[in-house]
């Protein structure tokens, strides 16, 4: 499998603080990749470097073998890169198929058309219909007339996957799609990650390293904002280095 | 070809056939009550202040950028119309054309750099922008603009036949203009341009990472709504006949915020009760406030105590405005309705 997004020597700096440092990234193209680490570790703004959130200070991102280090959030969106945020981020002021509406439009040739956009009621049935599509997929058909506010933590967090999904990404960033749920709703979630992966190529960010462990065919971790180590579920977390990020050094046997 | 139609179980259906009619006869029909009710020389007036109100919701009530410099359109607007009058020819409709172009092709200019700046930042720049724009027409204008004395000027009859300096065709014309910027709008708010602004009112960087220029649409929307402020003063300067350097004053700004604020910002029909509200509170009060105190043989406070109060009951307990709240109680006793 080619890779589908790489990055080399990719460094963050905050002033003082180095959040990431000279990571070598790649995920290759229809593989679901885990990256772990302990708190603090660079995972979110390994994220955010991915999808154009801020800049890096140094080091290069490519997609599809092209460059994208400067590109802004919304290029990288027409290229195929979408993601989710780890604290849920969905408008709240607009209602569940409101939201949905700017996803699927951005992705349809109606939506494509200026005069469209501008003067077509976003009730149109062809919009209508795109929009349950989305809805259908996550759960939330008969959620779609109330506003997001009404919305259980949980569904707001499947409207978010849902119109993440309905850009029809080619890589697809979960920040911690389980962080904040309850068991049932966490079912749900992993449910849902289990359906798209076969469709999507998707990178996870997880804390909840035994909920993700069935979805991913590889593992990557995070320490200190360097990449430590790299493999399948299994190398990585019999590693020493990985063990002894999460769990300390083993104290030497007597 | 007929597009599909969404599956019955969703619980959202298609847009209702001849909304917008209906809304524009009501409001057709408001305007008329209120001609009977007020002295119809007013009317023409009021047409122009709603127009500018409107534009304003655009902006600050969906759009969500408060904007002390929104004055400065509606006076180029009205300087732009006059100036065609003086220095050009006396067509009214032209001189429609080149206020709006004037105010358009400034804030095509200005949108590049203010839209760069956010919340207070956004307003003061705004206001600066404003300040300028009223002190070029004061002074260094004042050779084109005849400065604090004004500039007078009048226009030809609309196709030969209907003058804008009588009060019955200034209301018809301005009225016509309030109808259809009304029509505009709310087709543009209804439509994904119209949910793409609200969302970023919301949170602009969440609707970049949906694959939208989020720039480039804060740009347009600045645009339309400054090109409807300017209407809205070329309007004024053909009824009125007469600008000067009070109309671009950034203190007008006060009474268009007011206006959204009382009757809910981000609702079109919100705007327009707010613009009544608020004029009736200014054109009425005065008037009315020294008859009451006569006949209660007590002294009452001016009207701008009584428009301070209505504006504390609205900010302390109608938050959304009158508008707002009303829509705000209907879906929370629709709400109580669905969980009995």
């Amino acid at each position: 499998m080619a890779d589908l997004i790489t990055t080399s020597a990719l460094t963050k700096r905050f002033h003082g603080l180095t959040a990431v440092q000279a990571v070598d990234f790649h995920v290759r193209e229809g593989e679901t990749t885990g990256v772990i680490g302990p708190n603090g570790s660079g995972k979110t703004t390994l994220f955010h470097l991915l999808s154009g959130f801020f800049p890096p200070t140094a080091g290069e991102i490519r997609f599809c073998g092209e460059p994208i280090t400067a590109l802004p959030p919304h290029r990288r969106v027409a290229l195929g890169i979408a993601r989710t945020f780890q604290l849920v981020s969905v408008f709240s002021s607009l209602t569940v198929w409101e939201n949905a509406v700017l996803a699927v439009l951005r992705i349809q040739p109606e939506g494509a058309a200026p005069a469209r956009f501008f003067l077509r009621s976003c009730r149109h049935p062809a919009v209508l219909e795109r929009c349950a599509e989305a809805l259908e997929r996550v759960g939330l058909t008969a959620q779609a007339s109330l506003p997001v506010a009404e919305l259980s933590y949980g569904d707001k967090r499947m409207l978010e996957i849902g119109i993440t999904l309905a850009l029809r990404p080619r890589l697809l960033l979960l920040d911690e799609p389980l962080a904040g749920l309850s068991d049932h709703e966490i079912a749900r979630v992993v449910k849902l990650i289990g359906e798209i992966r076969r469709q999507f190529t998707v990178v996870i960010i997880e804390h909840k390293i035994s909920k993700i462990l069935e979805l991913v065919e590889r593992l990557s971790v995070m320490n200190e904002g360097r990449l430590i180590c790299e493999g399948s579920p299994a190398e990585v977390l019999s590693d020493p280095r990985v063990r002894e990020c999460y769990w300390g050094k083993e104290a030497p046997a007597c | 070809m007929s597009s599909p139609a969404p599956s019955s179980a969703f619980p959202v259906s298609p847009a209702p056939r001849g909304g917008l009619v209906r809304e524009l006869a009501l409001i057709a029909a408001g305007l008329v009550l209120l001609s009977f009710v007020i002295r119809i020389h007013w009317m023409a007036d009021f047409a122009v202040f709603f127009i500018l109100v409107l534009s304003f919701d655009l902006l600050y009530g969906y759009m969500g950028h408060l904007s002390f410099g929104h004055m400065l359109y509606f006076g180029a607007g009205a300087y732009g119309a006059a100036l065609w009058l003086v220095y050009g020819n006396a067509s009214a409709l032209i001189a429609l054309g080149v206020g709006m172009a004037v105010a358009a092709a400034m804030a095509a200019l200005w949108g590049g750099i203010v839209l760069r700046t956010h919340g207070a930042s956004f307003a003061l720049i705004n206001m600066a922008f404003n300040e300028i724009g009223h002190f070029l027409v004061q002074s260094p204008l004042a050779a084109y603009t005849l400065g604090e004395d004004g500039l007078s000027c009048s226009a030809d009859p609309l196709f030969g036949v209907i003058s804008l300096h009588e009060d019955r065709w200034a209301f018809v014309f301005t009225g016509s203009m309030l109808l259809a910027v009304y029509a505009l709008l709310r087709v543009l708010t209804r439509s994904p341009f119209g949910i793409l602004v609200r969302s970023i009112r919301e949170n602009e960087s969440r609707v970049q990472f949906l694959g939208y220029d989020t720039f480039r649409f804060k740009w347009v929307t600045f645009v339309i709504a400054s090109t409807i402020a300017a209407l809205a003063g070329a309007l004024f300067t053909l009824v009125q006949g007469f600008v000067s350097p009070r109309v671009i004053s950034p203190f007008g700004n006060v009474d268009v915020i007011f206006a959204v604020l009382i009757g809910g910002a981000g609702h079109l029909g919100g705007a327009l009760i707010g613009a009544a509200v608020f004029l009736a509170i200014k054109n009425f009060l005065p008037v009315m406030i020294p008859e009451l105190s006569r006949w209660l043989d007590v002294k009452l406070p001016q009207w701008e105590l009584w428009l301070g109060i209505v504006l504390l009951v609205i900010v302390f307990s109608l938050r959304g405005g009158i508008v707002g709240t009303l829509r705000a109680r209907w879906r929370k006793s629709r709400a109580v309705e669905a969980g009995a």
